[in-house]
């Protein structure tokens, strides 16, 4: 396998998803059943245990970062260092990786399985486009459960750190507003919403190559579950080091 | 094989669900946008303010300007002006623009932590309202620029220091000086003798203070009695029938006697002029007397001569000696 033409194609698949995806004309009944059938398997079954989970973790971060800079004396620093830690950078990556490690995997596996028995040329054979049918869904499932789990828990966090910081009074609102009004500039805001629609097409994407790249052989569906993971991670991180290097270099 | 096998059994309103979850996302997306719009005073009036700085360093686009610590404008632009200087445009949302006056005072100050602040002060707020594109001067105020002048000072006022608290220091001579000053203070003479070097010189000063005043009880005494001789002299020289007086009435008498000495002088004239004349006659009368003294000594020879004659003649005296006169 060669990992620039695997790139490539995945590449290439990407961008057909993407493109099949914003077609109105792809969404016939059975995909759109398959899409929503995907996006409550991929967002609505984990959304109260995730939020739950990411708050719990979002007030603990909120907390230390408000203690430190408190014993630091550099309070005046604290809701723009926590707004930009943690709404801007780790609670998208945490989601996309949540989404990736539940969805991803089952994805990789499902649709390696698919490949291995030839589901994909019996689909073809019938006359219904795989890509269209099977493949798009998922990516759009994947895509809008990392969007969701993204922009609530940003949401979550940001009513957390201003509970925190100002407890149930009002009178905090104008310096929040103020103080989050700096952070999200335009180039945070724009790099926000690209970073996470990248990761959310990866989360599907990427397993979904990695799982058509493997040849047609039941060992090697373990293999491409691996390859699929790993490369998953890769370029979550590859996405988010270069989202933060464009932000802050 | 039939694709729809693989999945798992049907879950009641998927599809529901699924609108509902987009839904969703939408609404949540739209409103992160709403509230960065909002929060970015995207939807205030605002007015826009100039500030002409030296150095830019440190500002940043949305940094703050405050007015008493609150926050009352933003950052929108920052660029190099024609003249070299930086051009920073703050948006000032209207209704917080009455805090700026025209009169107001702007500041661009660095700080040791965090970035450069950009501060307002407003003397009085009844001043006029600053017009809209103001132009103002931010004056600098820089705590890392003072430091090493800061340093350099505190280097030199610790030499000083250093140097006052040294052994041999003139501080510590004047603190020896001043303790042997407050020691006599304690003694028996005080502060004189602290004054006039020693005890002796102190007992001598008082000595001469006693005399001093002893003297000055007697010059009272004298002047007493100097007033009273002196309303004396008063009464008998001004007073009624005093001198002053009786002297007027001599200078009074005077006159008369210089009128009646003058008729005198006249009369003495006269007798004088008929001294004259009896003078002439004298001097003619003197003439005369030659003669006259001629026959006298000729009598007076012949009365020697008789007088001879009788003592010759005369038996009871033998001196012939003979007195002329």
């Amino acid at each position: 396998m060669e990992p620039i033409a695997s790139r490539l194609r995945r590449a290439g698949f990407a961008a057909v998803a993407f493109a099949t995806a914003l077609s109105p004309s792809a969404y016939d009944p059975a995909a759109r059943r398959v899409a929503a059938r995907q996006i409550y398997f991929s967002a609505w079954q984990i959304l109260p245990g995730f939020t739950l989970v990411c708050a719990a973790l979002s007030w603990v971060l909120i907390r230390i970062v408000l203690r430190i800079s408190n014993d630091y004396g550099l309070s005046g620093y604290a809701l723009e260092f926590t707004v930009r830690v943690l709404v801007l950078e780790l609670i998208p990556l945490f989601a996309a990786l949540f989404v990736g490690l539940r969805s991803g995997s089952a994805i990789n596996t499902e649709v390696v399985l698919m490949h291995i028995r030839g589901d994909f040329d019996a689909l073809q054979r019938a006359g219904r486009d795989p890509l269209r049918h099977e493949l798009v869904p998922r990516v759009i499932g994947s895509a809008v459960a990392v969007t969701l789990l993204a922009f609530l828990n940003c949401a979550v966090a940001l009513l957390l750190t201003y509970y925190e910081m100002y407890g149930a009074s009002p009178w905090g609102l104008p310096q929040f507003l103020r103080i989050t009004g700096e952070v999200f500039a335009p180039v945070a805001m724009v790099g926000l919403g690209l970073k996470t629609l990248l990761f959310g097409v990866a989360v599907a994407v990427i397993p979904i190559t990695s799982a058509l790249a493997v040849p047609r052989l039941q060992r090697m569906a373990a293999v491409a579950v691996l390859r699929g993971m790993v490369s998953l991670v890769l370029a979550l991180v590859v996405i988010e080091g270069t989202f933060l290097a464009i932000t802050y270099i | 094989m039939e694709p729809d096998s693989h999945v798992s059994p049907a879950i009641r309103h998927v599809e529901l669900k699924a609108v509902l979850l987009l839904f969703l996302v939408a609404a949540l997306v739209t409103g992160f946008v709403l509230y960065v719009l909002y929060a970015r005073g995207a939807f205030e009036q605002t007015q826009k303010l100039i500030l002409i700085a030296d150095d830019s360093e440190g500002i940043a686009v949305g940094a703050n300007l405050t007015f008493s610590g609150f926050p009352v404008g933003r950052v929108q632009r920052i660029e190099l002006a024609r003249n070299g200087k930086a051009k920073i445009e703050v948006e000032v949302p209207v209704k917080d623009v009455h805090w700026l006056r025209s009169t107001s005072v702007f500041t661009l100050e660095r700080g040791l932590v965090g970035g450069a602040r950009l501060r307002a002060f407003t003397g009085n707020l009844d001043d006029p309202p600053l017009p809209p594109d103001a132009e103002r001067e931010a004056l600098r105020g820089d705590a890392t620029e003072q430091l090493p002048v800061l340093l350099a000072r505190m280097r030199q006022v610790l030499d000083h220091i250093e140097h006052i608290t040294a052994d041999d220091s003139d501080l510590n001579a004047s603190l020896a000086n001043l303790r042997t000053v407050t020691a006599r203070m304690s003694g028996r003479y005080g502060a004189l003798g602290t004054l006039l070097g020693s005890d002796e010189n102190a007992k001598k000063a008082i000595d001469a203070l006693d005399r001093s005043n002893a003297l000055l009880a007697s010059l009272g005494g004298v002047s007493a009695k100097l007033g009273r001789t002196l309303d004396k002299t008063d009464q008998r020289v001004f007073g009624a029938g005093g001198v002053m007086d009786q002297t007027q009435k001599a200078v009074v008498q005077l006159n008369a006697v210089l009128g009646d000495a003058r008729e005198s002088l006249k009369k003495a004239d006269a007798v004088l002029a008929a001294a004259q004349k009896v003078g002439a006659n004298t001097a003619s009368a003197t003439e005369d007397l030659a003669a006259l003294r001629a026959e006298v000594e000729a009598s007076v020879r012949k009365i020697g001569s008789l007088i001879d004659e009788i003592n010759r003649k005369w038996p009871f005296k033998r001196d012939t000696e003979i007195k002329l006169p």
